[in-house]
């Protein structure tokens, strides 16, 4: 027993110089990868075959072509997060979410934002939820010719979403599924911090500056975890020589520093109605003057939520399914990260099975 | 080899983990007290503030130099807007026509969609490709 617990302790000489090797060989692939690291872009992203079926300003709307010979009956909106591009959910081949659910059969609409632009400072939230989602249902109903449309939420993507739903509550969602979608925004701590109502102007910074620079957006992000950004830096350059863990790095690295600016008027909502008053965790929310009360809405539910979220805390999130009126509503709480839950490696192995498994057996 | 407590690599590895988290922590304590939001809002009250100021002084110059203010440029702005989605309409039908024109059969007949038929795989009795 001695005998082996000293073999682990001291690792034989052939192990060392091994080990010194394989390091060696490594300084030398970083020297020559960094480089090319810098010499060259990134892998092309969001590249599976689509076409924009009606844009109007800040709102595009995608079709993706179908990539299976028989697909569902009723075609699936994704409503994306207006603080980032929709292309996380369509990476590269391969890693791709959008050509999952095209290869298992799914028609597949996306709403994707690009900036607002100085002029459009003035959307509400109205313009969000009143406006730009039922018009894209609208011309996902006219484009498939059906009548039922599934909707998919990321994270605000899944807020909007549920004020859709609230308000529209007779049709014509057929389901709904969010991804890590934040109700009780008391619980989102730092964010609710940041946003302290006693030291934060928000009417001053919306009237000065219009729209919200994606700066100020991605510093808030960033300072959740204010260490992870170096630490990324030194991983990255510990692992230079490893082309997938370069290659996943500028994907994700690329995608988070394309924040979006905010509307000003829609952010003001936000700030106010959301993360001041918290109405959409008490039931008071209203959109234009419109009750948007999520016990209102019926239709069957999936919530996906990551265990190690640092953004949308799982203690904001939770109370979805509770509060929901479907009968028909299930929680999925999976390993991973904000962003993890539905991009990359893990994702392939947890989120989208599941998704297909409960998606398909409702959209026939 | 690289999982063996003794492994150099290894151990930086873990501690720079834990460093990475131990700082996180750290922050988030103080980022998450209410003095830091104070003293961050006081300070960024006063950047807004200046920005405020230097715009409109800007603005008044650009008058002043006959030079198109902002407000004219953001006017020539919303043109291109409708002159760009004029266009993406544009694209979206010329993209309908070619997607039509591809899809035409041999026999001159246009090819629908794929059949919106399929069942989920416990329907059908097992998976589908």
């Amino acid at each position: 027993m001695n005998v082996q617990t000293n073999a682990n302790a001291m690792p034989d000489i052939a192990q060392v110089g091994e080990r010194i090797q394989t390091e060696v060989q490594r300084a030398i692939q970083r020297s020559i990868k960094g480089v090319e690291y810098f010499a060259s872009s990134g892998p092309a992203l969001g590249s599976t075959p689509k076409d924009i079926i009606h844009s109007k300003g800040t709102m595009n709307l995608y079709h993706y072509r179908p990539l299976a010979d028989e697909i569902y009956r009723i075609p699936i909106l994704i409503v994306m997060a207006t603080t980032n591009r929709g292309y996380i959910l369509d990476m590269v081949p391969g890693q791709s979410f959008i050509e999952f659910l095209l290869k298992k059969g799914f028609d597949v609409y996306m709403l994707d934002w690009t900036a607002p632009r100085p002029e459009e400072k003035s959307l509400r939230m109205e313009d969000y939820v009143l406006g730009f989602i039922p018009d894209c249902i609208r011309r996902v109903q006219e484009d498939s010719g059906e009548t039922d449309v599934n909707v998919i939420g990321y994270c605000f993507g899944g807020v909007l979403s549920l004020l859709y739903g609230s308000i529209f509550n007779d049709g014509p969602m057929k389901n709904l599924v969010c991804f890590t979608t934040p109700i009780d925004f008391r619980q989102m701590k730092l964010f609710q911090n940041f946003s302290d109502r006693r030291y934060f102007d928000v009417d001053k910074l919306v009237d000065s500056v219009g729209n919200v620079p994606p700066e100020m957006i991605l510093s808030s992000f960033e300072m959740l975890r204010p260490a992870s950004r170096a630490v990324g830096q030194i991983q990255l350059w510990e692992n230079i020589w490893n082309d997938e863990f370069v290659k996943s790095y500028r994907m994700f690295d690329r995608w988070a520093q394309d924040t979006l600016p905010l509307a000003g008027e829609y952010f003001r909502t936000t700030t106010k109605d959301l993360m001041w008053d918290n109405k959409l965790f008490n039931g008071t929310m209203t959109v234009g003057g419109r009750p948007a009360d999520i016990s209102k809405i019926t239709v069957p539910v999936l919530h996906a939520v990551a265990e190690h979220d640092h953004i949308v805390p799982y203690d904001a999130a939770k109370h979805l399914i509770a509060k929901i009126g479907s009968t028909d509503k299930t929680e999925i709480i999976l390993k991973g990260g904000h962003v993890s839950l539905v991009a990359g490696a893990n994702a392939i192995k947890r989120l989208w099975p599941k998704l297909d498994s409960w998606l398909s057996e409702r959209s026939t | 080899m690289s999982d063996k407590p003794n492994d150099p690599v290894q151990v930086w590895h873990t501690m720079l983990a834990e460093m990475e988290k131990g700082f996180n922590a750290m922050a988030n304590q103080v980022m998450g007290s209410e003095q830091f939001s104070r003293v961050t809002h006081q300070l960024t009250g006063a950047s807004v503030g200046a920005q405020k100021t230097v715009g409109d002084l800007m603005e008044r110059y650009l008058v002043s130099m006959n030079l198109p203010s902002r407000a004219q440029m953001v006017s020539m702005g919303e043109r291109l807007q409708s002159i760009e989605s004029q266009l993406n309409e544009i694209r979206a039908l010329l993209n309908r026509v070619h997607a039509d024109v591809a899809s035409q059969g041999s026999n001159g007949l246009a090819m629908p969609r794929p059949p919106r038929t399929k069942q989920p795989p416990s329907a059908t009795g097992g998976g589908t490709p």
